[in-house]
């Protein structure tokens, strides 16, 4: 994973391209770098973000440039490691995104024939291939480049002498910027919007060769044509606007995000995804597909469509399902992905396109791959998500599949209608939430305390508790698991003490006895309980150390306030620690490598 | 004039249950919280340059403004922790300030030909405004042009020209900010001391709003000069008159009837049958069922309102949900704030995230807190503090 920059025009390249790299971060910061084209090519990186680098970075003169911020692979984070990297005499050089799998073979073949190697990565190999093959024609040496190459990559390339920048992609994704008299090339549309909004998404297996007046695409040696896209969104949405993270930026604006996900969907219960398998004869089983926090959709998923649909659903992780072999059948599965763009999935997505699967991709990124690969795509309304722990985007998933399945449903007018009501009403509710923050901050000053602590539920909750923990641990690095209340003491049990507490989700449906049993369980090995209940529960208080409140709901939605109140609680930990909310440690933004 | 301080930290305590939730400057008329008006004004006199001081509740001010952008303008935030007083919120603003700049506050309402002169004045300076009720505010005293003395909230005003808050100042002004909580006091110092203070008179807009009722008449004023479109679905059989504006994907059902000035959110269901009548502003995501009638009223986002209601001089917070044959009618009332009586002419005033079961009547005047749930059948009044069960 990381995020590469290329600009041609008439202005300096050099803060172009640290203001779009750090745009990228989310991508990957391990380290950065960039290069510059005058006379010869001058390379600046190191182990820094884009932010440091510009402090540090002497200013390099030129109007032509590539740059990229790192998210190590292959090799540890290193100046030497860090991108750009260059041929033997300094005259290409390259960035990368995307792992090459074949480079240690093509490494010693290039090494026996007398080229001089400075880093670990796999990258390396690019310009010394290019170098190679360079007869006088740039987009000639990259092509035969690339035919050595197995593995996935966006790459840009830069050349001393040559007044052009040639970027490749195959399964790494790589956008064009469309500028007055300039050119950009980015790996995705946020890190160019400071300077357009017209932007080429480039297919696989392209090459672009950009100009600052010039955009030319080749697809097997031959030119072709590729629409031009108008971004409608802005930067704005990109920045912090008040907030102190991104991450609280974007819990605040679920509201939002759900009235925009929602927006012309929910007026009457009527398909506006034609599942064709569901209309015409009705489905036996549903397969759901995805990695991290969408997962814990994906689960919620498979409670909501086995009430409402009443078929069984077989929920997958991406990674896990590309490994081993099931055996598939021309079913409907769906996938659930942020960026699109996660390895894993699009790995799958086409395993399953090969047995002849119809693949409905739910994305938030328009014009990702995903919803290149998939038969019919439901965007989530959720605008950039610039933090890299997933909120919006989550609940724009969650709310996607609630109407998706609604319009499905076989449940009867009256439960549909209330039911209906109740998704209207879900803005609302969370702000109610949103408004209970200063609550939560207590209970999270509290929290912040342990090293240890365990999120339960059970029911339509349980993927709840699964990604309240998760939130916990990405960003306030404290060890916290999601259980399935009744799973506890088939195990974990022997792990509860005064300093381990539990946090219960306790919901207004038919678990709502047995939590309460197991929270008396969990009270008798003397853990401090906090739980999360419905406003108006009056017996819960008495078993439990402390109660975060959320509004009544109907059963069905109640994974919505709790998704709320456990992000906010999660933000609130962090802070207190004094963690670095936006960008944790060891995390990026989309996992675009296997 | 190229910068502005807007001071938007305070809650407006008179306002609850509206600004239990919101600060007084987020408070919604005809479709847009106040400060938009103020932020629009500025941007629309060429001031772009906005410091925004913001406290009580000040992510609903991050989610609705952010960086500003949208509405044209950049936008500084600064946190006034504890909100002591104008002077104490200004002087937080102290450091990111130029030379020369306005301070407004957030909670009033203006237009841009409010201040289009006043932004040509030169500093110190204070926009004054003639009012019918000038003792809640401080009264001015002016002689050709400057200012002579500001007499706060007096018992018997020497004239109805009042300070609206609207300042004009230099980097001066900090010295007499900081040892005092609020602008008065400071520019009075200021004047004993020999600092001159001119004043200019506006005859545009400028509205406050002390008490929740205020937000009908403020709704009223603004509500007619909103701009006419109609946008989503609109089924045959509708009739549209006068003023009406309505958002993007909302539908309006056959044989509905809307008589302008109304102004309809985005992405609303109304109707069929259903009946708005003028001087109403309904936000987004807004259900009315059939043969409902609504009339001067403030219906906030999100509210679902059952068939066969009655709604007049009303302000409806949001997500509230009303099922059918809610009767709220206008009427005379006494209300009680802090201690105070008024006497007003209203419907009711429901806080946010309340339900009403079927067929519950609505005395005038009844003002409900957040959160309340009333039972079918109940006829409410009087003054309901946050999350009453009515049983």
């Amino acid at each position: 994973m990381c995020g590469i920059i290329g600009y041609i025009g008439e202005r300096q390249a050099h803060p172009i391209l640290l203001g779009c790299l750090k745009r990228l971060e989310y991508r990957g910061y391990d380290s950065c770098g960039i290069a510059i084209a005058g006379n010869s090519i001058n390379v600046y990186k190191n182990t820094v973000r884009a932010e440091e680098l510009r402090k540090a970075a002497p200013q390099l003169d030129g109007t032509l440039g590539i740059g990229h911020t790192r998210w190590a692979t292959h090799g540890q984070p290193s100046q030497a490691n860090a991108h750009p990297h260059c041929d033997c005499d300094g005259k290409i050089a390259v960035v990368h995104n995307g792992i090459i799998t074949n480079f240690q073979g093509l490494k010693q073949k290039l090494i026996h024939e007398g080229h001089k190697f400075i880093s670990e990565t796999d990258t390396e190999i690019i310009p010394h291939l290019i170098e190679k093959y360079y007869r006088g024609d740039l987009e000639r040496a990259v092509e035969a480049a690339l035919d050595d190459i197995e593995g996935s990559y966006a790459i840009i390339v830069l050349m001393a002498s040559e007044d052009k920048l040639v970027a490749a992609r195959k399964d790494s994704p790589l956008i064009i910027g469309l500028g007055d008299r300039e050119n950009f090339i980015a790996s995705d549309v946020p890190a160019i919007l400071d300077y357009t909004n017209r932007v080429i998404y480039l297919e696989e297996g392209d090459m672009g060769v950009v100009t600052k007046d010039n955009i030319k695409i080749r697809r097997d040696g031959i030119e072709i044509n590729r629409e031009e896209h108008k971004i409608s969104w802005s930067v704005d949405e990109a920045q912090r606007g008040g907030y102190e993270h991104f991450m609280l930026k974007e819990i605040h604006e679920q509201p939002r995000v759900i009235r925009d996900t929602l927006v012309g969907r929910v007026s009457v219960a009527e398909p506006t995804v034609d599942l064709a398998a569901m209309r015409d004869k009705g489905i036996e089983s549903m397969l759901i597909l995805a990695c991290g926090t969408s997962y814990h959709a994906a689960l919620t998923g498979k409670y909501i469509i086995e009430e409402l649909l009443r078929i069984p659903v077989r929920v997958e992780l991406a990674s896990e399902f590309i490994c081993y072999g099931q055996t598939l059948t021309g079913t409907e599965a769906i996938v659930i992905t942020q960026s699109g763009e996660t390895a894993d999935i699009l790995r799958a997505m086409r395993r399953l396109k090969e047995v002849g699967c119809q693949v409905l991709a739910i994305t938030n990124v328009v014009g990702s791959t995903a919803s290149r690969i998939a038969d019919q795509t439901i965007y989530t309304r959720a605008g950039p998500e610039i933090s890299v722990a997933a909120t919006k985007s989550f609940m724009a998933q969650l709310m996607v599949l609630y109407w998706l399945i609604m319009s499905y449903s076989k449940v009867d007018s009256r439960r549909l209608a209330s039911m209906l009501l109740a998704l209207r009403q879900m803005p609302s509710k969370v702000q109610q939430v949103l408004n209970n923050g200063y609550k939560i901050l207590e209970h999270a000053n509290n929290l912040s305390g342990y090293d240890n602590v365990f999120f339960i539920a059970r029911g339509i909750n349980f993927p709840i508790a699964l990604e309240g923990a998760l939130k916990l641990k990405e960003i306030s690095y404290i060890h916290a698991e999601g259980y399935a209340a009744g799973e506890l003491k088939h195990g974990p049990f022997a792990l509860l003490r005064s300093d381990t507490p539990v946090i219960a989700i306790v919901a207004q449906d038919n678990t709502y006895e047995a939590m309460l049993t197991n929270i008396r369980e969990i009270k008798a090995r003397s853990s401090p309980v906090i739980a999360l209940a419905e406003e108006g529960d009056e017996v819960i208080g008495g078993l439990v150390d402390s109660v975060i409140t959320v509004p009544q709901v109907d059963a069905i939605f109640s994974p919505v306030v709790n998704t709320v109140a456990l992000q906010l609680l999660a933000y609130y930990t962090a802070k207190q620690r004094g963690c670095p909310i936006d960008f944790p440690r060891n995390l990026a933004k989309s996992v675009t490598v296997e | 004039m190229r910068q502005a301080v807007i001071l938007a930290a305070g809650e407006g305590q008179r306002l609850r249950p509206f600004t239990a939730t919101k600060p007084k400057a987020m408070l919604n008329i005809a479709g847009k919280p106040i400060l938009e008006y103020v932020i629009e004004s500025l941007a629309q006199n060429g001031i772009r340059s906005i410091v925004l001081v913001v406290g009580y509740r000040k992510e609903q001010i991050f989610d609705y403004i952010g960086s500003g952008k949208q509405f044209g303008v950049d936008i500084t935030y600064i946190t006034q922790e504890k909100q002591l007083g104008s002077a104490h919120a200004l002087t937080q603003a102290k450091g990111v300030t130029e030379n020369e700049f306005l301070v407004l506050s957030g909670g009033n309402l203006i237009e841009p030909n409010t201040i289009a002169q006043f932004v040509g004045l030169k500093p110190e300076a204070v926009l004054a405004k003639r009012v019918n009720n000038p003792i809640r505010y401080g009264v001015l005293t002016i002689e050709e042009g400057v200012v002579k003395k500001i007499d706060e909230k007096p018992k018997q005003p020497k004239s109805n020209i009042i300070n609206t808050g609207i300042y004009a100042f230099t980097t001066n002004i900090f010295r007499f900010t900081e040892p005092e909580l609020n602008i008065p006091d400071a520019l009075n110092n200021m004047l004993t001391q020999g600092y001159p203070i001119n004043a200019q008179e506006t005859d545009g807009t400028w509205l406050d709003v002390l008490y929740p009722w205020d937000i009908l008449s403020l709704n009223d004023v603004v509500v007619r000069r909103i701009r006419a479109k109609l946008g989503g679905t609109i089924e045959t059989g509708v009739s549209v008159k006068g003023l009406v504006s309505v958002g993007k994907n909302t539908v309006m059902r056959s044989n509905s009837y809307i008589a302008g000035p109304v102004i309809i959110g985005d992405n609303c269901d109304i109707g069929p049958n259903v009946c708005i009548l003028p001087a109403t502003s309904i936000g987004d995501n807004v259900v009315i069922s059939p043969f409902t009638e609504i009339k001067n009223s403030v219906i906030g986002d999100d509210v679902n309102i059952g068939p066969g209601c009655i709604i007049q001089d009303s302000v409806i917070d949001k997500g509230c949900v009303i099922k059918g044959h809610f009767a709220a009618c206008g009427g005379e009332a006494e209300v009680k704030i802090n201690d105070e009586y008024h006497k007003v002419s209203m419907g009711v005033m429901l806080g946010e995230g309340c339900s009403l079961g079927n067929n519950v009547v609505a005395q005038p005047g009844v003002i409900m807190g957040n959160y309340s749930q009333v039972q079918a059948l109940k006829l409410i009044g009087g003054r309901l503090p946050d999350r009453s069960l009515i049983f």
